[in-house]
């Protein structure tokens, strides 16, 4: 690996990144791992146009384009499409021992496009980032599969099933259809069968289509628009819960990522009242609904809220059971990244180390140690 | 707050004591540029701002981003109570952090929203041509 | 103690249609009851039903007998439910007419409607119409407020509807946002699609307020009229901190979008939103209680409300243990006492 030297000592895990997108450098790179007879359908070329949808721009977008400005690569190129300057920057930089990570395939019309956008994306990882530029070891993948054919889901979790570094299937929540809907249920069945979790990550931007439909209307602005991104995910929670969907899948770990998670400790209290008060509406439901939460449910950390005093927000998270529903998560290389060593502050000392690692290990079965990076540089460049 | 200025000392004889840096020639930074100096951990940026000189430390108050990297620009300013008319004001004297990109106001050092959060700023002079950030 | 939120009930369709202007009197409009999302069981609350088969919340009397008497109300806001987002917004218009007169005659005259308070319903999508209907009412003594569904195509901080919020604000009339009856033009209830199971709907659908609150704040919309207040009906107080802490964390990055946003979202809670109380939702552990409610001022926000008579209904006795006395008194009275005048209305 460019620029260190992996022959020399291990090192004990401390913080495990559970959100980092890693993005391909061109349309070029990506067409290479399209299912045969794809390539032109996902990624057209000559005349065609290729527009993104821009309706909701988070700041500056123009020049950030949603990320850190800092993280564009030395060759120019979008920020996460280097997995060594990625390297550089988050894991030696930021001192991220593994990084989980959670790439954004682009949502299709069809549902066999969007299918197919999946399995490219899985090629794609599996070979640049968990083959070629992983000799460090610290990279770990997802199973991208698509929420709008769960059955192709399963086969493409089956085909990657056993593979070193994948370690969860991922899944865009924006479905028009609750997690618990049977809809699901072929993934949840690959995915707990091979002991994987299911991560959903918003997409962002999109198609009107698969954006949250709000059910009083759209808001004007991203401002407007991120907070309800955890509304999204408070529905999807109450019907894995009020569905049945962990009584069906005893084994299934849901991952919930970048919806916040400060919304969970009143949502819990409000199944478990609403479950009390109409129990004979949902018989399938036999322990209350934050047991089910406590068990089978994760939350990443980023990004943390900063209200107006920030000892209350301290005071908060010291009413939740943060050591064991969070995994901190950094989202790099997006503009909304929350940085380790000042997200760590914020969370009591006796959950440090669990929300930071632990949970992480457990959840991904992870190592414990990872090879150091020795940086062949004797001096440190400014970040 | 009061807006900072540069002083210019040329009739005072060259000095240097431990805490001055030397960061370029005024030819090196016309107005509108910047020059990111080795001063400090983080580093100090020097900015011109229409023929003033500000030098702000690399380190955004926020979450520790490196605030010289971010763009200078102009920014947005309500005409109207609520949503409605806007105006482009202050063009080149707004930093706009690389990271969540708040927005600072590089001559009065702080964040223009209410309540500020300010940033590290070192007095910056002129001697001889110099321009020399005391830290 | 003031009972800030009761859903009186027609006796019937019929009922209803007497109050319609006669042109729309051979209009079909839906049933108050909800098709798709009604309890399993009905939505009433199963002990109300009277022997004579007369449908919870229709009597006045009875209801009068149940607010004052058993929970020990000294007044009630009676805030009907009308009938859905109707394509045809002028009959839905007719509808909210029809229920503001019938509101007026049969429960706000004589001697029960001396602690009766009502809601002059308007339709957000007839903005010209709902106007009027606020100028037709704002003087009457007992009307205090403005009541709008909860269900809406646009979140209300967008522009279509500032001329209805005006009009109220003028006249110093909160505005009451309550889930609707009937069925009409509406998204599913929530932004993952239909549920499937009635809790699902049931602990989702108060919250989406949000989408309103979260829209009108980056409007402006409170900073544009000074006097407007929201009451947020259905409840959904329990989500709020989280929720508006995240609005609170970007402000600083999005500014430059909105720039007419001068301060933290969160700073214009206290001056304009306010929610009834639901005994679904908050902390349970009373050594939580106090804490939780400090936390955004939240004794200062929350009004108590039975919703009688549907199935959730709740008494003072619902409320949690270890709030403290200031807050408990704000809930059980005087948050609403003040919010609605009732002080200066009863002398």
């Amino acid at each position: 690996m460019a620029g260190y030297d992996l022959s020399g000592s291990v090192k004990e895990v401390e913080i495990v990144d559970c959100d980092v997108h890693p993005y391909e450098r061109s349309v070029d790179q990506l067409r290479e791992y399209a299912p045969k007879g794809w390539e032109k359908e996902l990624f057209p070329s000559g005349r065609e146009i290729s527009p993104a949808f821009l309706y909701y721009d988070p700041p500056d977008y123009v020049h950030a384009r949603s990320m850190r400005y800092d993280a564009v690569t030395p060759s120019g190129d979008r920020p996460g499409s280097d997995p060594d300057f990625a390297t550089e920057q988050l894991l030696d930089g930021a001192g991220i021992d593994i990084a989980m990570l959670q790439p954004i395939p682009v949502l299709e019309r069809l549902p066999e496009a969007d299918h197919a956008r999946r399995v490219t994306t899985n090629n794609w990882l599996a070979d640049v980032w968990l083959d070629k530029h992983n000799a460090h070891g610290r990279w770990r993948g997802a199973i991208s599969v698509s929420m709008r054919d769960p059955v192709a889901g399963a086969r493409e979790i089956e085909r990657w099933a056993g593979h070193p570094y994948m370690c969860q299937v991922l899944m865009c929540p924006q479905s028009r259809v609750s997690f618990g809907d049977p809809w699901f249920d072929p993934i949840y069945e690959a995915a707990s069968r091979h002991e994987l979790p299911v991560a959903t990550h918003v997409m962002g931007l999109g198609p009107f289509e698969f954006t949250p439909l709000n059910p009083v209307g759209n808001q004007t602005h991203w401002h407007d628009f991120l907070p309800s991104w955890s509304l999204l995910y408070v529905s999807h929670l109450m019907s894995l819960v009020f569905d049945g969907t962990f009584e069906k899948f005893p084994n299934l770990r849901v991952v919930f990522t970048e919806g916040a998670f400060s919304w969970v400790l009143p949502t819990m209290w409000r199944m478990d009242a609403y479950w009390r008060a109409r129990r004979s509406d949902v018989p399938w439901v036999k322990r209350s609904p934050s047991e089910y939460v406590k068990e089978h449910v994760r939350f990443t950390t980023q990004p943390l809220e900063e209200p107006p005093v920030s000892s209350d927000y301290k005071e908060y998270l010291g009413w939740m059971d943060v050591g064991s529903l969070l995994m901190f998560s950094s989202d790099y290389p997006h503009w909304s990244y929350d940085a380790p060593h000042w997200a760590s502050r914020f969370f009591p000392r006796s959950a440090l180390n669990a929300i930071m690692r632990d949970t992480a290990i457990e959840l991904y079965r992870l190592p414990r140690t990872v090879l150091e990076l020795t940086s062949r540089d004797s001096g440190r460049s400014m970040v | 707050m009061k807006r900072r200025g540069t002083a210019v000392n040329d009739d005072v004889p060259l000095r240097r004591d431990s805490h001055d840096h030397l960061v370029c020639s005024v030819d090196d930074l016309p107005p509108g540029s910047m020059m990111l100096a080795p001063i400090g951990q983080f580093g100090v940026g020097v900015y011109n701002v229409d023929g003033e000189y500000y030098a702000i430390t690399n380190y955004c108050p926020h979450q520790g981003g490196p605030l010289c990297r971010g763009r200078v620009q102009g920014t947005s300013h309500a005409a109207s109570v609520g949503a409605g008319e806007s105006s482009y004001v202050s063009e080149g004297r707004i930093l706009r952090c690389p990271w969540h990109q708040w927005e600072f106001d590089i001559a009065m050092g702080c964040t223009i929203t209410q309540p500020t959060r300010h940033i590290r700023t070192y007095p910056v002079r002129v001697e001889h041509g110099n321009i020399i950030v005391t830290k | 103690m003031v009972d800030a939120s009761v859903q009186p009930s027609f006796r019937s369709d019929a009922e209803l249609r007497d109050y319609l202007a006669p042109e729309f009197r051979s209009r079909a409009f839906p049933s108050v009851e909800k098709v798709w999302y009604q309890a399993p069981g009905g939505d009433y609350h199963p002990d109300l039903w009277g022997e004579d088969g007369v449908r919870p919340g229709a009597d006045a009397d009875v209801t009068a007998r149940f607010l004052f008497e058993t929970i020990g109300a000294d007044s009630a806001i009676l805030n009907p439910l009308t009938r859905g987002n109707l394509p045809d917004y002028i009959l839905n218009s007719a509808i909210c007419a029809a229920t503001n007169r019938w509101l007026a005659e049969r429960w706000l005259e004589g001697d029960a409607g001396t602690t009766f308070y009502g809601t002059i319903r308007v339709n957000p999508e007839d903005v010209g119409g709902a106007v009027a209907e606020i100028e037709r009412w704002a003087d009457h003594p007992r009307m205090v407020q403005i009541g709008v569904p909860l269900q809406s195509r646009e979140p209300f901080g967008k522009p279509q509807f500032l001329p209805i919020w005006e009009a109220a604000a003028t006249h110093g009339l909160p505005v009451a946002v309550h889930v609707t009856g009937g069925a009409g033009i509406e998204y599913p209830p929530t932004p993952s699609g239909h549920p499937r199971t009635y809790p699902h709907y049931a602990a989702f659908m108060p919250l989406n307020y949000f989408y309103h609150l979260s829209t009108m704040l980056v409007e402006g919309t409170f900073d544009k009229l000074e006097d407007l207040k929201f009451v947020f009906a259905d409840g959904g107080a329990d989500l709020l901190t989280p929720l508006i802490w995240r609005m609170d964390t970007f402000w600083r990055s999005f500014r430059d979008q909105t720039p007419w946003m001068t301060r933290y979202p969160s700073e214009s809670l206290r001056e304009h939103v306010r929610f009834c109380t639901n005994r679904l939702e908050g902390p349970v552990e009373e050594s939580m209680v106090s804490p939780w409610m400090r936390q955004l001022n939240k004794g200062a926000l929350l009004m108590f409300a039975s919703h009688y008579p549907h199935w959730s209904l709740a008494s003072p006795a619902d409320l949690p243990a270890g709030l403290d006395g200031d807050d408990r008194e704000g809930i059980l009275w005087r948050n609403a006492s003040d919010l609605y005048g009732l002080s200066e209305r009863s002398s």
